[in-house]
């Protein structure tokens, strides 16, 4: 059994605890955030160990095998570093941290204290891209060529069913660390890295069509740093967005053929939720065990790169996303910050 | 005497030609002296005028324009106000949707009426009373606008300008009256009387942003109210805060008469949506998944939570 601590529940922490539930041998034996209201939802769902700062759950340590860090960027460093010096094993929510730096101490951390760390690197876990990496695999579009990855959508300022404000370190560059290519971005970039290699950045745009601190539009090409595949990356914040829609693709083009996330994404996500509840009903109703979050189609993700981490742990195996790839990821974003030419800033 | 309710077709050039018009078509004058003037503008949320969300900073613009052109108001105080709601704040919605650079080209204030001090009022509508707090400026202004955006809405069906004032209550967490909501509109209006109502109905908000190209005019927020849910396709009583506000004494709405354009043109462009479709998409959905998910133990997205 794996004694697990979240810390931080806002919606990614939450998200992480109601997926808990569903792994075999893990127990959440302790939560923290700053909120009561936050608390006393866990206290509801069994969580015995309530804490408002992380700094006491770390300090009573003994009984935690790994925590699940789910906090704003600017406190990843202290917290990933914290963790790992108490001697657990971390899942850290992406970004790894803000700036490259940062990154750089919590790598240091990471073989300091000899844990495991997986960062939370999702869409690698999306039904669509799993099939489209076995595509590839299976060499059906011959040598790649070119891959366009596009997010675009409210990001922060999504709405939820209840309305709540968007939290105030969002609007604080210091606090984020960058804006869209930080947030969204950071994905599409990862993918690029999970399907081509390492990349560097051969141009950069940034927009700031929402008049916030920090860009709220990109565009990126990067270039394999040892083949010739070159990709488009292009994030924005500025899309009003509902759920279940999600405004992504990912297309990798061969010289044999292409493939794309729309050829595997349910075209009506409605249908979809209703083909894959009436399966876990059917799946309850027989006693077996159901498929998380596979009705949302898109929030499956989270609940697979969970349970991956844990099976890592279980069989004392190096995650699947590591703390090198949150590092290499937020290098080429700031090297995409850095050659950004700022001088197109709508109404400049 | 019949309420003038004028329509009026605007093209993308200057927009002071067309409110001009509009108010003209229902006779507004200014008689008394003014010294101060409210401009509540509608910014539910950081979704841009062309989301079809939020009042167009243009129409704003243009607005003070006419104002201090037209009627002289040149060493006025004019403030565009909004108030913090549940999910929006006014100082973010400010900057992010273009009026702190308008309110510096216009020399205007932005207000935050969150921020002002407050004056509790209790009304009674349709037999239940209900307490609000009112921003007190407000109380005291010598004119007061009304800018909202033509939009459906799933739990009021239709939200323009009665709806609109409701969006004056100091407290951001307006979530309180859902529960008695239409009652609450009705009553906040029936303390908040706006002297004139000018529609951003550039573009209106159905399932998605109408480009309409329409001003909507008027001095009686419930007539304004009347018309606007014609052009969307619905009667007075499929609405029930206008039901309420007609039966509390608000207007008649047989008196009602449509100046300008033709009303059956805009009707034309607009995309209707059944009430009962706009209800099922909103509820039956999340009932459903809630249901689901206790039944099955599965999870629900934190973004779905009640």
């Amino acid at each position: 059994m794996h004694n697990v601590g979240i810390i931080g529940l806002g919606q990614m922490g939450r998200l992480h605890l109601y997926n808990c539930f569903h792994i075999d041998d893990v127990k959440v034996i302790a939560v923290a955030d700053a909120s009561k209201k936050s608390l006393n939802k866990a206290k509801l769902l069994g969580v015995r160990n309530l804490y408002s700062d992380y700094h006491d759950m770390l300090d009573n340590s003994d009984n935690l095998d790994a925590v699940i860090i789910s906090l704003p960027n600017f406190l990843h460093l202290e917290a990933v570093k914290l963790a790992l010096e108490s001697g657990v094993d971390v899942f850290v929510e992406k970004p790894l941290a803000r700036t490259v730096e940062e990154c750089r101490e919590i790598v240091n951390s990471v073989k300091k204290s000899g844990r495991k760390l997986m960062v939370g690197h999702c869409m690698r876990f999306l039904d669509a891209i799993e099939k489209m990496k076995d595509i590839i695999h299976k060499g059906r579009i011959g040598s790649l060529e070119v891959i366009t990855a596009e997010e675009i959508l409210n990001g922060p300022f999504s709405h939820a069913a209840v309305p709540t404000p968007v939290p105030e370190w969002w609007f604080d560059p210091e606090k984020t660390g960058g804006g869209v290519l930080l947030d969204l971005g950071y994905h599409m970039i990862d993918l690029f890295r999970f399907f081509a290699g390492e990349a560097n950045v051969v141009f950069s745009c940034l927009d700031y069509k929402m008049n916030l601190p920090m860009e709220d539009g990109a565009l990126v090409v990067l270039r394999c740093k040892d083949s010739d595949v070159k990709g488009i990356i292009n994030v924005g914040w500025y899309q009003k967005s509902i759920f279940p829609n999600f405004n992504f693709r990912f297309i990798v083009h061969g010289n044999a053929g292409f493939t794309s996330t729309d050829h595997f994404i349910p075209k009506n996500l409605y249908f979809h939720a209703i083909k894959e509840g009436t399966k876990n009903l059917l799946r309850k109703i027989a006693g077996r065990k159901i498929k998380p979050l596979s009705y949302t189609y898109y929030y499956e993700q989270y609940f697979k790169e969970l349970k991956l981490f844990f099976d890592c742990l279980k069989k004392d195996l190096e995650p699947p996303v590591t703390v090198i790839d949150g590092l290499k990821t937020v290098e080429i974003i700031h090297k995409a910050y850095q050659l950004a030419d700022r001088t197109v800033k709508k109404g400049e | 005497m019949n309420d003038l309710v004028s329509l009026v077709e605007v093209s993308d050039d200057d927009l002071t030609t067309y409110i001009s018009k509009a108010l003209d078509l229902i006779d507004f004058k200014i008689n008394q002296k003014v010294q101060s003037i409210f401009i509540k503008v509608n910014l539910c949320y950081y979704w841009n005028s062309l989301t079809g969300y939020t009042t167009d900073p243009r129409l704003v613009s243009s607005v003070i324009d006419v104002l201090r052109e037209k009627y002289g108001l040149n060493n006025v105080d004019i403030k565009i106000a909004e108030a913090d709601a549940t999910a929006m704040r006014t100082s973010h919605a400010f900057k992010m949707l273009n009026y702190t650079k308008l309110a510096k080209e216009k020399q205007v204030e932005l207000f935050n009426l969150s921020k002002d001090k407050k004056v509790p009022r209790k009304v009674r509508v349709n037999g239940k009373e209900i307490l609000f707090e009112i921003p007190k400026s407000l109380l005291n202004t010598d004119l007061f606008i009304n800018l909202p955006k033509m939009k459906i809405m799933s739990a009021t069906v239709i939200t323009c300008a009665l709806k609109n004032i409701f969006g004056c209550i100091a407290s951001p967490k307006k979530i309180v009256y859902h529960p008695t909501l239409n009652e609450a509109i009705v009553g906040i209006n029936k303390l908040l009387k706006p002297h004139l109502t000018i529609v951003d109905g550039i573009v209106a908000l159905s399932r998605y942003p109408v480009k309409m190209n329409l001003i909507i005019a008027g001095k009686n927020p419930f007539s304004v109210d009347c018309i606007v849910s014609k052009i969307m396709g619905y009667n007075l009583f499929q609405i029930p805060h206008l039901k309420i506000a007609s039966k509390e004494g608000f207007g008649t709405p047989d008196k009602i008469k449509v100046v300008g354009d033709d009303l059956t043109k805009f009707k034309k462009i607009f995309p209707h949506v059944n009430v009962l479709r706009l209800k099922l998409e909103s509820k039956v959905q999340l009932r459903l998944l809630k249901l689901y998910s206790r039944i099955t133990n599965d999870t629900l997205p934190p973004i779905l939570e009640t």
